[in-house]
């Protein structure tokens, strides 16, 4: 069809991108926000997130402080999104061994939980455990309406739930 | 003494003869009672079995009327294109006839154009048929009637025309006028609203059917157009979403139950371990898709004539608007009887493909539609391998995605339910516990059956009462020894009964547990095999991955008929 360059007004208009995305103070939201948490993670992050359970986390103090680190590398990692769009936590697959099957890092109480197998998630970390077990995944982000796979390598991929 | 000879004789058969009764009686009805239980589990079995087939039978039955209704359908539909739109058809063919017969100079002038005439009083809507008169005029060297039949064809449909004549402009080796036709085709087009037919420019392309220079052009503005497009806010998501489309457009729905017998008998969530079986196994035809795309070499036409004429046949049979609700419907025909005859399944693929017979897309739905659906566009594998190689990134996100989804709805645990008992597996790894858990349940069961199975009251009292008699036989005589012995000799009988009854509980039982094991057995084995082949199919997204992640768009552009050599300009 064609267009209309001269004369009638056209009756739809596009909306263009005319800001850079994820610009320190836009409030990314809908479309946007899917293309920022669609980026590739950076090595940093995917390193600091996989070493989740390596030991030292799992006693008191250490672990409020790990929680804690891991909370200023998301915030880092993910500086133009808002707070409330942040995940509302990780859930990895628990290399401790048997019977752990997963841990969990919670953004809300900034506390890393490892979970045995069949012990129940906190109800929206659930959704996430079978990926979290998937070779494929470093970890998953759990957000409240989608879930945000990250490889090794830092590649993504998104599902809305 | 003769009152106990009397009493002795008339008690003796009267308590002898009730006794004999009562004892057959209640054989008899236990019998009957067995035989009762017995007929009702076996009519309860087979009336199970009665369903399931009735059931199997109305849905084969819904299936073959589906699929017969869609035959006939879709006679009747070609029926109607051709009485319909059959006389568009003579038009058609007269296209590539009066070109091919002017190369050769079989034909007069004069018939040329009284040919071309008629078809403009037999088609008085048609674009095509003002176009052929300007063609034969300009054959003709007829300038001025050339000039109004261009206009009148411009008028009634200025893309098809401005393409139909830049193809032809092509064909007579005029690149100047072919080139000057491309930009008045490429001046009305809009890159969110573009004609189906904009397939044709894009074959021509990737055929290197245009010359060196009008291809440039092409590209430079397919070039444009992506990057108008990605101006908009959310393209990259709604490429994703056409592409995810595309691609869950190849997932095959398949039963699998003929491999996982009982695990379709045994397991209440087998439809969702199916549909899990199925969303993995789209790697694999997503894979053969592109793998076929990209195999092996595309031969061009032996001449720039005969890779025209095939475009010029192309553009004026296949994008018709006025067909289109006819050929809509004949798709839907088509999906059905390729379904099999499952409405459901037809409907859910013509959702996904239904873009590919929309009357506007925008460019990179035109991409998405010439990658997936060839058919149903009508592009070659050339112009097929070009959409998908510029499409890349956004074919990679949107796989990414499926496959995160696909694997999110693989079941973590396998349910099992054997007659009352229920238990889960994730992999088979706890096939000890659940064989224990199970002989467990059936003995639990059996205990149940077995305690049910004992002496009444009513056979204790009896018993009490006959000791009773027994004891009092040495101070009231031989008359309650007899009724003692009677009652004893009857809870006696009752016992043996009772004893063949639990005989035959702990044989059914044996039996249960025996077939029960032996179901949990081939479940779990089936559990580990489904495991495994899910594995399987999945890892092929690699492959995708991988296969995906070579491709690159300048290799997809085929060499041009006229000899010269390609520079690409990275700038």
């Amino acid at each position: 069809m064609a267009r209309t360059i001269m004369g009638t007004k056209p009756h739809e208009t596009t909306p263009l991108r005319t800001k850079a995305v994820g610009s320190a103070n836009t409030k990314l939201e809908g479309d946007a926000l899917r293309v920022r948490l669609r980026q590739k993670r950076s090595g940093a992050y995917v390193e600091g997130m996989t070493r989740l359970d390596a030991g030292t986390h799992l006693h008191g103090a250490h672990s409020a402080l790990a929680a804690q680190a891991l909370m200023d590398l998301i915030r880092q990692e993910l500086p133009d999104v808002s707070v409330e769009a942040l995940p509302i936590g990780i859930v990895a697959k628990c290399y401790l061994g048997v019977p752990y099957e997963v841990h969990t890092l919670s953004c809300a109480g900034c506390i890393i939980q490892h979970f045995k197998q069949g012990e129940a998630l906190p109800h929206l970390m659930e959704r996430a455990r079978s990926l979290a077990q998937h070779p494929e995944y470093a970890f998953i982000e759990v957000y409240s309406s989608r879930l945000v796979t990250v490889t090794t390598n830092g590649q993504t991929a998104i599902i809305d739930i | 003494m003769s009152s106990e000879r009397i009493i002795h004789v008339a008690d003796l058969r009267f308590i002898n003869e009730s006794l004999g009764s009562l004892r057959g009686d209640i054989g008899t009805v236990s019998q009957q009672v067995e035989s009762v239980g017995s007929n009702l589990d076996q009519t309860r079995n087979e009336l199970a079995w009665l369903k399931e087939a009735f059931d199997n039978f109305v849905a084969a039955d819904i299936k073959a009327k589906e699929l017969s209704l869609a035959e006939t359908r879709q006679v009747k539909i070609r029926q109607e294109l051709e009485s319909t739109f059959g006389y568009y058809a003579q038009i058609r063919r007269q296209a590539t006839g009066i070109l091919q017969a002017s190369d050769i100079q079989l034909v007069r002038k004069e018939t040329l154009r009284n040919a071309t005439e008629e078809l403009m009083l037999a088609a008085p809507r048609y674009w095509l048929a003002p176009a052929l008169v300007a063609l034969s005029a300009w054959l003709g060297d007829n300038r001025e009637l050339a000039t109004r039949a261009l206009a009148e064809a411009g008028r009634r449909d200025d893309e098809k025309t401005s393409l139909f004549f830049a193809l032809i402009a092509r064909r007579a080796g005029r690149n100047e006028a072919c080139r000057r036709w491309l930009d008045r085709y490429f001046a009305l087009q809009n890159p969110y609203h573009l004609d189906r037919q904009t397939v044709v420019m894009l074959d021509a392309m990737a055929n290197g059917v245009f010359g060196a220079d009008a291809s440039m052009h092409c590209s430079k503005r397919v070039s444009l157009w992506i990057d108008e497009l990605a101006q908009r806010v959310g393209f990259v998501e709604t490429q994703r979403r056409q592409w995810s489309d595309g691609l869950l457009s190849k997932t095959p729905n398949v039963e699998h139950g003929n491999r996982y017998s009982h695990l379709q008998r045994y397991c209440p969530n087998w439809s969702a371990l199916n549909g899990a079986l199925n969303g993995v196994a789209m790697h694999q035809a997503v894979l053969e898709h592109f793998d076929g795309v990209f195999k092996g070499e595309i031969k061009a036409e032996s001449s720039v004539l005969i890779a025209v004429d095939n475009l010029l046949s192309k553009l004026v049979t296949r994008f018709d608007d006025e067909e289109l609700p006819l050929r809509r419907q004949e798709e839907m025909c088509r999906f059905i009887i390729e379904e099999g005859g499952d409405k459901l399944a037809a409907i859910k693929r013509n959702d996904l493909q239904s873009k590919a017979l929309d009357d506007q897309v925008d460019f990179t739905q035109l991409l998405t539609n010439a990658a997936m659906h060839p058919e149903t566009s009508h592009v070659t594998r050339a112009t097929q391998r070009f959409a998908i190689a510029h499409s890349r990134d956004w074919i990679l996100a949107a796989h990414a995605d499926l496959t995160a989804k696909v694997r999110l709805a693989i079941p973590i645990k396998v349910q099992i339910t054997i007659e009352d008992w229920t238990g889960e597996t994730a992999n088979g790894e706890n096939e000890t516990d659940l064989l224990a858990n199970l002989k467990d349940s059936i003995a639990k069961l059996e205990t149940e059956a077995l305690t049910q199975a004992k002496l009444s009251g009513l056979h204790w009292i009896v018993l009490v009462f006959g000791v009773l008699m027994v004891f009092a036989t040495f101070s009231a005589g031989l008359l309650l020894l007899l009724v003692g012995a009677a009652c004893l000799t009857w809870v006696f009988l009752a016992y043996r009964q009772i004893e063949q009854t639990r005989a035959k509980i702990r044989a059914k039982f044996a039996t249960l547990l025996d077939q029960s094991t032996q179901a949990l057995r081939a479940c779990i084995a089936e559990t580990v095999e489904l495991r495994r082949d899910i594995a399987k199919r999945d890892h092929i997204a690699n492959a995708v991955t991988a296969l995906l992640e070579s491709i690159s768009p300048e290799q997809h552009i085929l060499a041009h008929h006229d000899a010269v050599r390609r520079v690409l300009n990275n700038k």
